[in-house]
């Protein structure tokens, strides 16, 4: 599904970020990327959802060489991807509805299809009361909801996200965890970037470790 | 594009939300929020260029449509007509030599009416130049006939010019072939000229519809990420913006050709206000004809704003996927 084969990455003529990073990830799977703060998880992340491109080495996305793809091949690409921010990136003048709602109005599907799907998940997440409310009055940890919302309501083969539970309590960052584990078993891989030993400790799933521009799998 | 992609394009247009751009919104249907909002798009200040660039091309197009009308009306009046002209000079019985030469032209095929004009009618012709003056007479005025002819069956002019000179000394033939062609020119003059003008407000409104473009996805930049980042394509993307800029062109444009139409309707009223003689009206008319447009003329001024809205379209698309490219 996904393959870096030495790949590295620096920005302008600054230092390399990441160095000979090798890892394969198959369909189904579930992984931590986790590391100390500055390691290059998000940029690993971004090499991952195609919005960098490396420096050297080859990157292969559901067995695409991405450095070959044009604009619209990257974009048919993301459609197979899911990605939480951890900025979020919710528009600010659509609802959380039409916010969970884009990446189905992108595709093209009609609003009649998916009007149930995006209200049910709304509920699943606990955020059935905030449908109609818009970005600029939810709470951070109700924003990291409907972001993650947002990245599954299509049913992405790919799942990333740029430390998910950061945001939200305990109870629902287990609710999340859960959320992404039945996702997993339905047949969408993970890659969940975070440093919260206590999440990865809950489940016993690869760890992708970066360090000092490195990659290990333990 | 292939002509399939073309239709795909067609098929898959978001048209309700297009309608959401140009209708009020009591009138709106209910659409899907938009997701690149209006007001991030252009202020007021667009609207009103867009408005008079649309006013500037249909009052061009309108002028230059009467001209061509009133142009076309001359030509066909004088295109009935031929004048035939008799040299008084060395002639001893000019009445004589007019009834021959009317009688000749009469029985030519083609020839549908024969009218000598009389030799007050020759002066009366003159008088605008020379003015009313009792010398008139002493002088040796042309004496002409006006020969009106089957336009759908026209006689051989060549032949009947060759016919006078053999048969009557001093006779011409004048088929105003002269006077169509200085119209023609006259017409095909205001026509490129009108062409020139209306290629500069084109060039005007692509131009800020360029500059609009830019500005609006400088503005929507974190939107235009999102729209990546969930698998948006560059075809959606621009989309998303031209729909704003065809609402704007369509609003505009309208607001532009109707303020036009309603120039045209109040012209001669204006005129009138304003002091303008009735000469004034007779030289307008003479230009322009009735100085009114008619049905063809207010649908090419819909016209105009149907390019405009295409302009604002096609400049909007290319313009965003020229800085989307850029992005990448």
């Amino acid at each position: 599904m996904i393959r870096f084969e030495n790949v590295g990455l620096r920005y302008g003529n600054g230092p390399e970020i990441l160095r000979d990073v090798t890892f394969h990830v198959v369909p189904g799977s579930f992984h931590f990327l986790t590391g100390p703060s500055g390691a290059g998880k998000t940029t690993l992340l971004r090499l991952l959802f195609m919005s960098l491109r490396p420096t050297r080495g080859l990157i292969f996305v559901f067995g695409e060489n991405v450095s070959d793809l044009s604009a619209a091949g990257r974009a048919e690409l993301r459609r197979r991807i899911g990605i939480v921010f951890q900025d979020f990136r919710l528009l600010d003048h659509l609802s959380t509805w039409e916010n969970v709602a884009l990446p189905l109005r992108v595709m093209g599907k009609k609003e009649s299809d998916y009007r149930e799907d995006v209200t049910d998940l709304l509920r699943w997440v606990g955020l059935g009361d905030r449908i109609d409310a818009y970005p600029e009055v939810l709470s951070g940890g109700e924003k990291q909801r409907a972001a993650i919302a947002r990245a599954v309501i299509g049913r992405p083969e790919l799942l990333l996200a740029d430390e998910p539970t950061g945001n939200v309590d305990p109870m629902i960052a287990d609710r999340l965890l859960r959320l992404f584990v039945e996702l997993n078993r339905l047949g969408t891989s993970v890659i969940i970037a975070t440093h919260d030993y206590g999440l990865m400790d809950q489940l016993d799933a690869p760890r992708l470790v970066l360090y000092e521009g490195h990659l290990e799998i333990r | 594009m292939t002509a399939v992609q073309l239709i795909a394009d067609i098929r898959d247009y978001p048209w309700r939300n297009l309608f959401a751009g140009i209708l009020p919104a009591r009138l709106q249907p209910k659409a899907a929020a938009q997701i690149v909002p209006s007001a991030s798009i252009a202020g007021n200040a667009l609207t009103v260029v867009i408005a008079i660039m649309s006013f500037l091309a249909c009052l061009t197009a309108g002028a230059v449509y009467m001209v061509n009308q009133s142009a076309e009306a001359w030509v066909k009046d004088i295109s009935s007509e031929i004048t035939v002209e008799l040299d008084p000079v060395n002639t001893a019985d000019i009445e004589k030599k007019m009834t021959l030469v009317s009688l000749f032209l009469a029985k030519q095929a083609g020839v549908t009416r024969v009218k000598p004009l009389t030799a007050e009618d020759s002066a009366k012709l003159l008088e605008p130049w020379l003015g009313h003056s009792e010398a008139l007479s002493a002088l040796p005025i042309p004496r002409l006939i006006a020969v009106e002819i089957d336009r759908s069956n026209p006689p051989d002019i060549k032949a009947i010019t060759e016919a006078l000179w053999q048969n009557f000394e001093g006779v011409t033939l004048d088929d105003h072939r002269r006077w169509r062609a200085e119209i023609r020119t006259l017409t095909r003059s205001a026509a490129a000229g009108g062409f020139a003008v209306l290629a500069l407000v084109a060039a005007a409104t692509v131009a800020v519809i360029v500059s609009a473009t830019r500005s609006a996805m400088a503005s929507n930049r974190e939107i235009i990420e999102v729209l990546h980042f969930v698998g948006a394509n560059e075809r959606f993307i621009s989309r998303e913006f031209e729909r704003h800029f065809v609402g704007l062109g369509v609003r505009a444009g309208l607001v532009g050709a109707i303020s036009a139409a309603l120039v045209f309707l109040l012209l001669p009223v204006a005129m009138h206000l304003l002091g303008g003689e009735p000469a004034t009206a007779t030289e307008m008319s003479r230009l322009v004809g009735s100085g009114e447009l008619d049905l063809k003329g207010y649908l090419l001024c819909m016209l105009v704003v149907f390019v405009i809205a295409c302009l604002c379209m096609i400049t909007s698309r290319l313009g965003v996927i020229r800085v989307l490219k850029s992005y990448a």
